[in-house]
C-alpha cells in the first residue's frame, strides 16, 4: 500500500485570516513610493511575518500578475513574478530538493541578483575569448 | 580536492562550482532565518565573501553523535555544506582521518596556533562524577579536555541538548552527574545551540554571525541566539487556527487527526518550546515533526526529557517544563501579537526598509 493511499484530509474551506495582510499591502505602497521618488525600493520578508494561508491568498489576490516572470537556476530554483504594479515582485527561493526556503516582496526595478555582476561578466569575458581564439 | 586555506570565502565557493548568484541567494536566505532585514543579505555576502576562515576545534564529550548527523547530514551538500567552506574545521573526531597520537597532536596544535582566536563546539553533556572518569579520550576525561580546551577560545558553542543543559545523559538519576559546558566554563561566551538534535541552519547561521559582524548574535535568558529561538513553535505552527478554534485531535487515530487538528491533547510542548522547527522545517524544508502528525516534544527546552510524559498534556498538573503566561489556552492569540511586537523591534532598520550597513546590523 501506498502512502496515498492512507486518507488524510487536511481542512481548508475558509481559510483564517490574522488582519495582517492589509498592512503589509499599505508597506509595499510606502516602498513604491520610495521607489518612484528616490529610486530606492525595498523588501519584505514574508516568512517572518505572522501570516496565516488566507493572508497570502489576500495578498497574492490583490497583487496579481504582470508581464514580467524570471527564473533563476542557482542551488535550486528561484522565481520573481513581476506583479501587476511594476517594480513591485513576488520572490521565491527554493533549494535543490524543491522546498521554499525563502519568500519576499522585493520593491526595485531588477532584483539584485538578477544583474550580472561586473566580475562575472570579466570571467565571462576571458572565457568567450578562449572560445573564439579556439575557432580556426 | 584541497583548498586554499588563505583564500576568501567566495574564492573557494567559485573554486569549487558554486556561482555568485548561488552565494547570493544562501546570504538571503540566510538573513531571512535570521530575522535580519532582506537588506542584510547583501551585507552579509560582502562580509562573507571576505572573511578568513577561522580555526574550530569540535570535541564530542558524552553525546550519541546525533548532533553531527544533523549538521553534516543536512539537505543540501553544496548550501548547508557552505559551513564546512565558511571555517577551517581542524579538529572533529567523527570526521577526520587521523586517530590516536596523531589526532591528539593536531587538537594540540590546532590550539597552540590559534590561542585565543578558535572556536570551540562542544557536543555532549560533561560527566563530573567520580571526577569525570564516565567519560574520557585519550586518557583524559572530558572535563580535563574542556577547561584546556575553553582557555584558548574566543567564543564556545554548546551544540545540541546534551552540551546547552546536560540532556539525556542527565535524565534521572543523572548517574553520570552530568552537567551543560556552562556550568563548568564561567569566564567564555557561549552560545547555546540546543535540540535533540539541533536544526543545521541553526549553527551555519551562529557563524556566519560571527564572520559577519566578529560578535555572537544575541541570545536569550538561556543563551540561544534570539533569532532562531526567539518563538516557540506554536507561534509558527501552522495547526495554530485549530487550537485557536478549540479543535483537536483526541488520539492518533480519529477524525481529528485526519482533518490536521492541532496535537495539543495528545501532548504536544510546542506551546512551551522555543525553537525554530515550525518555519525552517526537517529534512530540507520537507516537514517537520507535527507536520507529521506527532507534537513537539520540547526537546529544545532544558530537562525534556523528564517533563513527565510526551503524551501527556500541557494543561495537566505536575509538569516540569512548566506552562509560560500567554501558553494557557486561554492566552493562544497573544502570541501572535507578542511576535509581531518582537519582530517589529528588531532593529529600526527593518521598518525603514533602508538598505543596510554592517554597521546598523551591529547591536
Ligand atoms: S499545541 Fe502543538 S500542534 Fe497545536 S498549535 Fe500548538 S504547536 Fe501546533
Ligand atoms: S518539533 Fe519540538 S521536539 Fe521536534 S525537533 Fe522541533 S523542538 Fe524538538
Amino acid at each position: 500500500m501506498t502512502l496515498e493511499r492512507i486518507p488524510i484530509r487536511v481542512e481548508a474551506d475558509d481559510l483564517p485570516m490574522s488582519g495582517n495582510a492589509p498592512a503589509v499591502l499599505r508597506e509595499i505602497g510606502e516602498l513604491l513610493h520610495r521607489l518612484a521618488e528616490e529610486g530606492v525600493g525595498g523588501a519584505i520578508d514574508l516568512r517572518s511575518l505572522p501570516f496565516l494561508p488566507g493572508d497570502r491568498v489576500w495578498l497574492e489576490e490583490r497583487l496579481g500578475c504582470g508581464e514580467v516572470e524570471i527564473s533563476l537556476q542557482a542551488g535550486g530554483l528561484s522565481t520573481f513574478s513581476e506583479t501587476r504594479f511594476p517594480g513591485v515582485w513576488w520572490v521565491v527561493h527554493r533549494n535543490p530538493q524543491g522546498a521554499v526556503v525563502s519568500e519576499q516582496v522585493e520593491v526595485t526595478r531588477v532584483p539584485d541578483i538578477i544583474v550580472a555582476d561586473p566580475n562575472d561578466v570579466r570571467n565571462g569575458l576571458a572565457n568567450l575569448n578562449d572560445l573564439i581564439s579556439g575557432l580556426s | 580536492m584541497t583548498m586554499n586555506k588563505n583564500a576568501k570565502l567566495l574564492e573557494n565557493l567559485e573554486w569549487q562550482g558554486v556561482s555568485r548568484r548561488t552565494f547570493l541567494k544562501y546570504c538571503a536566505t540566510l538573513a531571512s532565518l535570521m530575522a535580519l532585514p532582506p537588506s542584510a543579505g547583501r551585507a552579509m555576502a560582502e562580509a562573507l565573501a571576505q572573511a578568513k576562515r577561522p580555526s574550530v576545534i569540535w570535541l564530542p564529550f558524552q553525546e550519541c553523535t546525533g548532533c553531527t548527523e544533523s549538521i553534516t547530514r543536512s539537505h543540501s551538500p553544496s548550501i548547508e555544506g557552505m559551513i564546512f567552506d565558511m571555517i577551517s574545521l581542524d579538529y572533529q573526531e567523527t570526521l577526520m582521518a587521523a586517530a590516536g597520537h596523531q589526532a591528539e597532536e593536531a587538537l594540540h596544535k590546532a590550539m597552540q596556533d590559534n590561542m585565543g582566536k578558535y572556536v570551540l563546539i562542544i557536543d555532549g553533556s560533561v560527566a563530573t562524577g567520580l571526577d569525570g572518569a564516565y567519560s574520557c579520550i585519550a586518557g583524559r576525561t572530558n572535563l580535563e579536555a574542556l577547561r584546556e580546551a575553553a582557555q584558548g577560545a574566543a567564543a564556545i558553542i554548546a551544540l545540541g541538548s546534551c552540551a546547552a543543559y546536560g540532556g539525556i545523559p542527565k535524565a534521572k538519576p543523572n548517574p553520570t552527574g552530568a552537567v551543560a559546558v556552562s556550568d563548568i566554563i564561567k569566564d567564555k561566551p557561549i552560545v547555546n545551540i540546543p535540540g535533540c538534535p539541533p536544526i543545521p541552519v541553526v549553527i551555519t547561521g551562529v557563524l556566519a554571525h560571527y564572520l559577519t559582524f566578529g560578535s555572537l548574535p544575541e541570545l536569550d535568558k538561556l543563551g540561544r541566539p534570539k533569532a532562531f529561538y526567539g518563538e516557540t513553535i506554536h507561534d509558527r505552527c501552522y495547526r495554530r487556527p485549530f487550537y485557536d478554534q478549540g479543535k483537536f485531535a483526541k488520539s492518533f487515530d480519529d477524525e481529528g487527526a485526519r482533518k490536521g487538528w492541532c496535537l495539543f491533547e495528545l501532548g504536544c510542548k510546542g506551546p512551551v518550546t522555543y525553537n525554530a522547527c515550525a518555519s525552517v522545517k526537517w529534512n530540507g524544508g520537507a516537514s517537520w515533526p507535527v507536520e507529521a502528525g506527532h507534537g513537539c516534544l520540547g526537546c529544545s527546552e532544558p530537562d525534556f526529557w523528564d517533563a513527565g510524559g510526551f503524551y501527556k498534556a500541557l494543561s495537566m498538573p505536575a509538569d516540569p517544563l512548566k506552562m509560560t503566561a500567554g501558553a494557557a489556552l486561554a492566552g493562544a492569540v497573544a502570541g501572535v501579537a507578542i511576535t509581531v511586537a518582537n519582530r517589529a523591534k528588531k532593529g529600526a532598520a527593518k521598518a525603514a526598509h533602508e538598505t543596510t550597513t554592517l554597521a546598523d546590523l551591529e547591536k
